[in-house]
């Protein structure tokens, strides 16, 4: 155990030799994301974007002159794994950091970065109680689990729909979203007529689809993510039922038509924050281009991109202050930065540090598999 | 009625894949009485090599799909053996005069690493297996449809298990594989060369699990990296539901275990699916505590 | 060098750990070393099951999850103290396992731990899906309380470095009582023969619950720690991979060796972090390490010494 700490105090020392060395002070950023673990690709992509990003903005003359260097915490999707890397982050000296994806471990780093005095802008942790507990220095680019909630029972009452069957998967998000819809669709008087969880990874659901056929809802309501709507989506036609389905921002992903076929896929709507194939800013398309070039794929889901965005936000902070503090950062971000053009849409947080602005659009597939914005 | 036709068709669907997994586990252990926690990695690993060589050479041509079929999955099953003997010799033969939870702690290991070496091979993200291999049809059972590719998984793997009974009981090779599961000792002192047997059974065990993995990546359409984790587990379940060790036991309990959890899933509680699963295993257990089919291993009184 | 010389070694040792937030040990680091105490209790206490008793119990999770729920429910929904809840925690545990365990713990080997990994997913899903309403489904539980003690509210690192690490030290020092204590004998007897255990009158049952209830209790504790030092918890943190997690520790280190099991909860907690730096190829490496280092010393680290009986001179050679 000595020769572990010694070797842990070796390492302090050689970084902070390292980082005397330089000239310009550089700006430090953390992206904390699940780089390992079950949501690895998630992890991956905004890491990506991240250090794609602060290199673009370093060939450009970094923050004032100060170039920017990234710090990566590997959360593997794993509270405890968070702290540490929260820990790691806030001994490396950021002023800020971007992520995480899942919203129980953005919570359990949150205190860190709180106690700390750390920005963290979470992106891609909807869970409603995370800016609810008054820090001042949390931040989000996600929408929250009830933005969502009520887009989706909105456009779904919209549409006519009466009978509804909602499902999720029993993760944090997807329920915190079920329960959200359930409580806002029974406040509205539409009937529920199913409501129940599968288990994510699992790939057989014609159980699920089974019992909730003999229900007869008029539409599915999949609160969980893309693997598990594709299933559902394509075990659905295998059956030969052919019922309504929207699902949540989770299964904005392209890998959707991979795995369930277009024919399977066609009708199929979701409301989710534009994809990353689908962001129309000048910015956004030659980030992409740019994106693709390096790493020969896209981004797959919106919640990298909104990692990137999170990480514009702290650059345009730290650009438009005199001395870049986390304090300083946060104080411009609540105050200061208004519809700040991102990739995703126009930027501002609210006093909760909730991004305000319906981020939502509706999309159905259609026949030749594309995700297509319904006006 | 539907839900009950269409379960039963799912329950000894998915339970046929089990039990091709469980066959992996319950073969290493009734020869080394270890617990394999690498196979459900080399499961996921199948499916990756499958996925693979299905993109790069596409189905049909000029052999069409059927023959093209069979190609792959015996080019999967080929290299999964041969994954599976190089784990064998690094990971575990060091290992065979240890305690044998050391070699667990290794199959632990060499877990992780095989997850993680498909994570950084072929990515995080999941994969889609190409669509509409097995054509996409419906037939009719006691009055319901269903889909033409759950019978197809079901038959393929009754076939895989009826070769593989076959192999165990009217081949020299088998019979010294059983003859290596009861006593090692007296087999070597009859003339069977065990290191040999072990090897094989390395070979056969992945290799019905990497067959597993294609299955499965044709059944569902798509694949992820940590997928090995979750049917490992079902599967090494399904196994000692049988009886550990024993051959007929894994395939009985791989289709127990598939129908318990598409009954319970239907029947009870989708939420609590896997906490039924489970507790109907530890009633078993309680019950006949050696598996239903009992182990099929001489032991110390 | 003798014994002595030893001796005053690991004491120097000792301090110098202690000391180790005094010296400056970043925050980050101390971090880590706090989940390292918090995995090397868990793992004493799973290695008074698997290490002492000989049984391969792959489901500790499930009573760290018992006691860390119980702590979070008592705090945050009847404002009970922290400290207060330990013993709550650790009763709650023990109970559950005297419950889960009666029924199994005849059986043998393999068995047991595939029944033993059925019930910390059984726990697992009972959580996830809210059970008796209080235990706040997949998100888990927030706003658990920081610890008081003797008025001051521990919230630094370097406060629950002390905490766990003597947690740590109280625990080591039990247990190597327990260790060689009748009913530790007793144990190790089970480990190595359970019939002729048996036939010397020992109640191999009543042994074996026992030893799973103790190990269940000091589990339970644990989980208050850990759930005051997250202040979040969520079913995430128990699952069954954390069992194997704890498994593997045991069996690393050298089962039934104290030495062993602290090295092991270095290593398997702390090899991940030490790998940072290769980003997302971290986890191969430490899963190839592991392979590595069971071969190299495939009866763990520091395995148990087997203990010495001072026999009169002329007996020595022939009996050890």
């Amino acid at each position: 155990m000595r020769s572990t700490s010694i070797l842990a105090l070796v390492g302090i020392a050689l970084l902070g030799c390292a980082s005397a060395v330089h000239a310009a002070e550089p700006v430090r950023i953390g992206v904390m994301g699940p780089v390992t673990g079950a949501w690895a690709s998630e992890g991956q992509d905004m890491v990506n974007v991240v250090q794609t990003l602060a290199a673009q903005i370093n060939d450009a003359g970094g923050i004032n002159g100060r170039p920017i260097e990234i710090e990566v915490g590997d959360d593997a999707g794993d509270p405890r794994t968070a702290t540490l890397a929260a820990q790691r982050l806030v001994s490396s000296g950021v002023v800020a950091v971007v992520g995480t994806y899942g919203s129980a471990i953005a919570e359990a780093a949150q205190g860190i970065y709180d106690d700390e005095g750390v920005v963290q802008i979470a992106t891609g942790s909807t869970s409603i109680r995370l800016s609810e507990k008054g820090m001042p220095l949390f931040f989000r680019t996600c929408p929250r689990d009830d933005d969502q909630g009520k887009v989706m029972t909105a456009k779904v009452s919209e549409m006519g729909y009466e009978k509804i069957a909602l499902l999720h998967d029993n993760s944090a998000y997807a329920k915190g979203l079920a329960e959200e819809c359930k409580g806002l669709f029974e406040a509205a008087g539409v009937d529920i007529v199913f409501y129940d969880a599968i288990t994510a990874g699992d790939r057989d659901y014609t159980t699920s689809l089974v019992s909730m056929k003999s229900k007869n809802p008029d539409i599915i309501v999949f609160t969980g993510y893309y693997p598990e709507a594709a299933m559902l989506l394509r075990q659905k036609m295998d059956m030969g039922w052919d019922v309504a389905m929207i699902g949540g921002d989770a299964t904005n992903n392209t890998a959707l038509i991979e795995i369930s076929g277009t024919a399977a896929a066609e009708g199929y709507m979701f409301i989710s924050p534009p994809g990353p194939l689908d962001l129309t800013g000048p910015a956004a398309q030659s980030f992409m281009k740019t994106y693709q070039e390096k790493f020969n794929s896209v981004p797959t889901s919106v919640w990298s991109i909104m990692a990137g965005d999170a990480f514009l936000t702290i650059v345009e902070a730290a650009k438009n202050i005199d001395e870049v503090t986390a304090e300083n950062i946060g104080d411009y971000l609540h105050n200061d930065l208004k519809n700040f053009p991102g990739f995703t849409g126009d930027i501002s947080y609210n006093e909760k540090g909730d991004r305000v602005g319906d981020v939502y659009r509706l999309y159905r597939v259609d026949g030749e598999g594309v995700f297509r914005l319904v006006p | 009625m539907e839900i009950f036709i269409q379960q039963l068709t799912n329950g000894l669907a998915v339970g046929g894949i089990y039990a091709l997994i469980a066959l992996g586990y319950t073969m290493v252990y009734g020869v080394l009485k270890l617990i394999n926690f690498a196979h459900g990695d080399l499961f996921a690993l199948g499916a990756y090599l499958g996925f693979t060589l299905l993109v790069s050479f596409g189905m049909g041509g000029a052999i069409g799909t059927g023959p093209a079929l069979l190609v792959i999955a015996v080019m999967v099953m080929g290299m999964s053996a041969l994954v599976g003997y190089l784990l064998e010799r690094v990971a575990y033969r060091p290992l065979r005069k240890s305690d044998r939870l050391s070699a667990v702690v290794s199959a632990l290991g060499a877990s992780i690493f095989f997850q993680n070496a498909i994570m950084l091979i072929w990515g995080a993200q999941y994969h889609a297996y190409p669509a509409g291999i097995i054509p996409n049809l419906t037939i009719q059972i006691a009055g319901q449809n269903v889909p033409l590719i759950r019978i197809f998984v079901l038959v393929c793997s009754v076939v895989v298990m009826l070769v593989l009974y076959l192999f165990i009981n009217r081949t020299r090779m088998g019979l010294a594989i059983r003859a290596s599961a009861i006593d090692q000792g007296a087999a070597k002192l009859i003339g069977i060369d065990v290191r040999r047997v072990i090897s094989i059974v390395f070979m056969i065990g992945p290799a019905l699990g990497g067959l597993a993995g294609v299955m499965v990546g044709i059944y569902y359409g798509q694949i992820n990296f940590n997928m090995g984790q979750m049917y490992g587990l079902k599967a090494f379940t399904a196994a000692i539901i049988g009886g550990i060790g024993n051959i007929p036991g894994a395939m009985l309990g791989g289709l127990l275990l598939g129908l318990v959890e598409a009954f319970g899933a239907a029947y009870v509680s989708l939420a609590w699916r896997d906490a039924i699963t489970f507790a109907v295993l530890i009633l078993i257990l309680v019950v006949r505590p050696t598996g239903i089919l009992r182990e099929r291993v001489a032991e110390k009184l | 060098m003798t014994t002595n010389q030893r001796k005053i070694l690991a004491a120097i040792g000792v301090v110098l750990f202690f000391a180790l937030p005094e010296l400056g040990l970043g925050t980050y680091w101390l971090g880590v070393l706090n989940q390292v105490g918090i995995y090397a209790v868990l793992a004493l206490s799973l290695n008074i099951i698997l290490g002492h008793a000989g049984m391969f119990h792959m489901g500790h999770a499930a009573f760290f999850a018992v006691g860390a729920y119980a702590t979070a429910i008592l705090n945050t929904h009847y404002g009970v103290p922290i400290f207060a809840t330990i013993p709550v925690a650790g009763f709650a545990a023990g109970l559950f396992a005297l419950a889960v365990a009666a029924p199994i713990i005849h059986l043998r080997g393999d068995y047991l731990l595939m029944v033993t990994i059925g019930i910390v997913e059984i726990v697992r899903i009972a959580l996830i899906n809210d059970i008796f309403g209080l235990t706040g489904g997949a998100n888990g539980i927030v706003g658990i309380q920081r610890p008081m003690l003797f008025g001051l509210r521990l919230t630094k690192p370097w406060q629950f470095f002390y905490l766990i690490w003597g947690f740590v030290a109280v625990s080591m020092f039990l247990f190597r009582w327990l260790e060689h204590s009748r009913f530790g004998r007793a144990l190790k007897f089970i480990r190595e023969d359970v019939v002729a255990a048996e036939g010397m009158g020992i109640n191999t049952s009543r042994c074996k619950l026992s030893a799973f209830v103790i190990g269940a209790v000091w589990a339970g504790f644990t989980g208050t720690i850990f759930a005051t030092q997250m202040r979040t918890i969520s079913p995430g943190s128990f699952s069954y991979w954390e069992s194997v997690v704890l498994f593997m520790i045991v069996i690393l280190g050298g089962r039934g060796s104290q030495r062993g099991v602290l090295i092991g909860s270095f290593l398997v907690i702390g090899l991940p972090e030490l790998f940072r730096g290769l980003q997302s190829g971290r986890m191969l490496i430490f899963g190839a390490a592991l392979v590595v280092m069971m071969i190299f010393r495939p009866q763990g680290l520091f395995p148990a010494p087997r203990r010495h009986y001072n026999l009169p001179e002329p007996y020595r050679d022939k009996y050890l």
